[in-house]
């Protein structure tokens, strides 16, 4: 579904992305784990179009992506709930979230998926018409990732989604990554809780400076050495 | 290298100092011209503290320029029939009087405006632009009457549309003012050096990092506590006495002064030379301004020379009567966007420079955060914590009783207590929205509580700027970090600092031994400091190139600067990983146990909270739902219902290790 062959972006002359492939299979939940820095995020803005790669290819159904401008590739069907609750401060919860589906077409059934991420988080309905910016961090943490939601991607990229939130909505969280990828959509899931993540996941990516060093079912990966000193701080 | 670029410096001073002479040696004549570019060097100069350092975007600085001219040529060259008439002052006295009335005006518009948000202040300073020009025009022919009784009539006190003229110059013995440009060349050569020399030291001190630490983050600032109004206030008054000098200057220099040398124009075009030089860099504002006014006075005029010139040889009419300097303003505006599209930040700019490859990230990656270690505790923090506090009572650092506070129908505080005993580390948790990080703003001071008693070590808070909180001994980090991104490290710690340091404007600028001192102790302690957290070596990065990790402790390093006695810590733990969130929950634990410092923290990170807390206060909806050691926490029925839940209890590693 997606792919990422050989991808380096740079920032400046600086290498962020050296040679990063990576495939994700439709319906399937992947992860992709690494340190502050290792380039988990520059990953995600590279597939939506944020930074360009120089070189490698992206391809998102057999389609190029590289090249293309990102609301092009939210058209295709790829959402991303931004790291750092970037969401839309002066606009209430309801007019950030009707935002997310600013670029469907299939206006009907906008209505439906409303109350279902209201019901995902009933948090949220409680602040339905506060101003997004008065909203408490994790609150905001919530409303990005249901506002990518409203955009009902085939593809939905998650970065840090657990950042801030309480134990039990970090549970919850999760539970609903789960939830969303066996009502059919798939999952790139970017997280520092790496074990949270590799529970959820189906497979799994290590990233360290830029490069791939370790990929395998998320369930080997929570067993190997390289995760369990370096990612779930077990000694 | 260095001796390469001392002996660059020298050359240039020498080719200023003999310009006048290269000039007339090659019959340019341009001395004037460039005598003129000296003075909106010095107004731009002036400009760019209000604009560049402090980041507040002032739209009608010509006023200054207005202001002091009208002080020179007023006082130096009574207008017939004002009541000045017959006592023309010392030009040597007239420019100190015109830089003082410009910062005594800068300062009184600056009063009520500086609380404004930016966009406002623009459009207020916009308004003062232009009712300057019109008051003087309007100031030439005065009555008042009071009743039948008229104090003042017809009275001419600017000169109105005529303006001032002539304006006296001034005398030197022997020294020709009136028939040559040499002298006012090397006059506005001598006034800007001493400008810009006491403004690169003033960028250079507690209060140059104060005014861009303003500019970066204006919250931010306050919280670390620089006053943002006193500031604020301080940039406006400087940056008016600089237009001030410039004003006097120039109405001396061209004799001559009508209000409409000092429209919206004026604003706008030395806004340009601040825009194109690049903002904040005092060689930029220079050569921003040396460049659109050589553009204007020099190759607008020659180039129309030239172009009329090919226009007769060819018998083009269009060209033989082309003005170009007509065309001024498209000119700049042309440039303008130029430099905007390929060189935002400006010809000579400061720029982002990203992380060179290879450090930052792979350090990161590859060897974990040093751990902290005890030997590094900078020293002055140990004298801090040995001195006694100014608390009577040993007890209780931080009682908060009752605390409340709405945001329209919102209850985010409801009846809040909390209390931080001497030494003590506190963790406050509570489910997302519960009013944490409310809690923390109303403790700091950026908001304020409908209800309820604040008590620092036995003095109310309530009602004190954040500034002064800090000032008090409260330091705070924040949930999504607020660094002042286009700072270096090191600055970014100093301005930690600037409550504790004195040096007022005289002394940064002449740096007694006193103040050379307090700055050299202020830079040991800040390498101290980066040292202590880990970010040793890195002083000299930008804020905004360091990796998130990194981020997280310069915003520790910059709270400990302020030598606090109490640290409120939002989320610190929050997107770091394992190893980091280690290194840094030893590093709570140190300052704790080294310095006695009490901590307050919000965290999520469950072994973090559990671990090193000595009691938890647990909130949801703005209520206290539990208080109590982290062990009742963990089993408090509530707490597990509304924050922990059930899963929490599997997670092995989630469980505090004992220690």
């Amino acid at each position: 579904m997606l792919a990422l062959v050989d991808v380096h972006t740079y920032y400046g002359s600086i290498r962020a992305l050296r040679g990063v492939s990576l495939t994700v299979e439709p319906r399937e939940i992947v992860t992709l784990i690494g340190a502050n820095g290792a380039g988990k995020t520059t990953t995600l803005r590279t597939i939506l179009g944020a930074v360009r790669p120089r070189r490698g290819t992206v391809t998102f159904n057999g389609q190029r992506l590289d090249g293309l401008a990102t609301d092009r590739i939210v058209r295709l069907g790829i959402a991303q709930s931004p790291e750092g609750r970037r969401i839309f401060p002066r606009m209430t919860v309801l007019e950030n979230l009707e935002m997310g589906a600013f670029a469907r077409a299939d206006r009907a059934a906008i209505a439906p998926d409303l109350e279902r991420v209201l019901t995902l988080f009933p948090r949220l309905r409680e602040r339905i018409a506060q101003k997004g910016g008065t909203l408490s961090g994790g609150e905001q943490q919530m409303l990005a990732i249901a506002r990518a939601l409203m955009a009902r991607p085939s593809l939905l990229l998650l970065d840090e989604p657990s950042m801030g939130l309480s134990p039990i909505l970090v549970e919850t969280i999760f539970k609903i990554v789960q939830d969303i990828n066996r009502q059919g959509t798939t999952i790139l899931l970017v997280e520092q809780n790496a074990r949270m993540a590799l529970r959820v996941a189906h497979r799994g990516y290590v990233i360290q400076t830029g490069r791939i060093v370790l990929q395998d079912a998320a369930a080997e990966l929570l067993r190997s050495d390289l995760v369990r000193k370096t990612y779930l701080g077990e000694k | 290298m260095e001796t390469r670029r001392a002996l660059g410096v020298v050359l240039l001073i020498a080719f200023v100092l003999a310009y006048p002479f290269i000039d007339r040696a090659l019959g340019l004549q341009t001395v004037h011209a460039v005598s003129d570019g000296m003075i909106y060097v010095l107004l731009a100069l002036g400009l760019n503290i209000v604009v560049g350092y402090a980041g507040l975007l002032d739209l009608g600085y010509a006023a200054f320029f207005a202001i002091g001219a009208y002080a020179m040529g007023l006082l130096n060259s009574p207008v017939l029939g004002s009541p000045l008439y017959g006592h023309a002052w010392s030009f040597w006295l007239c420019i100190w009087i015109a830089a003082a009335v410009s910062a005594m005006l800068g300062t009184l518009i600056g009063a009520p405006t500086l609380r404004v948000r930016g966009d406002y202040l623009a459009i207020i300073t916009l308004g003062f632009g232009e009712i300057i020009p019109v008051a003087i025009r309007n100031l030439g022919d005065v009555t008042i009457q009071i009743g039948g009784w008229r104090p003042i009539e017809r009275l001419n006190l600017t000169g109105g549309e005529n303006g001032v003229n002539p304006v006296g110059r001034p005398f030197l013995p022997g020294v020709p003012f009136e028939t040559d440009p040499l002298p006012w060349y090397y006059l506005i050569l001598v006034i800007g050096a001493l400008s810009l020399w006491a403004m690169s030291r003033l960028q250079d001190s507690r209060l140059g990092r104060a005014w861009m630490a303003i500019r970066e983050d204006e919250t931010a600032a306050d919280c670390t506590g620089v006053n943002p109004i006193s500031t604020k206030l301080l940039a406006f008054a400087l940056g008016a006495s600089f237009s001030g000098f410039a004003g006097s200057v120039y109405a001396a220099k061209l004799q001559a002064i009508t209000p409409g040398a000092f429209e919206f124009q004026v604003s706008i075009m030395l806004l340009c030379m601040v825009v194109l030089g690049g903002a904040g860099s005092l060689k930029g504002v220079i050569l921003g301004a040396m460049l659109i006014t050589i553009f204007d006075r020099v190759v607008l005029a020659e180039t129309t020379f030239f172009t009329r010139w090919v226009g007769r040889s060819l018998g083009v009419p269009l060209l033989a009567t082309a003005d170009l300097t007509l065309w001024r303003w498209f000119f700049f505006g042309l440039g303008l966007v130029l430099v905007m599209l390929l060189r935002p930040q400006g010809l000579a700019g400061r720029r982002v420079r990203p992380v060179p490859a290879g450090e930052g990230d792979d350090a990161g990656e590859l060897a974990p955060p040093p751990a902290p270690r005890v030997e590094a505790l900078p020293a002055f923090l140990r004298e801090r914590a040995a001195r006694p506090g100014a608390a009577a009572d040993p007890g209780l650092m931080l009682d908060v009783r009752g605390l409340a506070k709405q945001f329209g129908g919102v209850i985010a505080l409801n009846g809040v207590d909390l209390v931080v005993p001497r030494g003590a580390i506190i963790g406050l948790i509570g489910p997302n929205g519960a009013g944490k990080t409310t809690f923390f703003n109303v403790v700091t001071g950026l908001v304020r509580p409908d209800g309820g008693a604040i008590t620092f070590e036995g003095r109310s808070l309530v009602g004190l700027r954040p500034n002064a909180i800090v000032t008090r001994g409260i330091a705070r980090t924040f949930q999504s970090i607020r660094l002042f991104a286009n700072m270096t490290v090191v600055e970014n710690v100093l301005v930690g600092e600037h409550c504790r340091l004195r040096a007022t404007v005289p002394g940064a600028v002449i740096r007694p031994p006193a103040v050379r001192a307090e700055e050299a102790r202020a830079r040991e302690r800040a390498r101290a400091l980066l040292d202590f957290v880990g970010l040793g070596g890195k002083d000299q990065e930008l804020a905004r190139n360091l990796p998130y990790g990194d981020q997280r402790r310069l915003e520790i390093a910059r709270a400990l600067a302020t030598e606090p006695r109490l640290l409120l810590l939002d989320e610190p733990t929050a997107g770091m990983n394992p190893r980091e969130t280690e290194t840094l929950t030893g590093l709570i634990g140190l300052l704790r146990r080294e310095l006695g410092l009490s901590v307050l923290l919000i965290e999520h990170d469950m072994q973090v909270v559990m671990t090193i807390s000595d009691r938890i206060t647990v909130l949801d909806y703005g209520t206290r739902i539990a208080e109590g050691t982290p062990e009742e926490i963990q089993r408090h029925p509530r707490v597990i219902e509304a924050y922990l839940g059930t899963g929490y209890e599997a997670e092995p590693a989630a469980r505090g290790a004992p220690r």
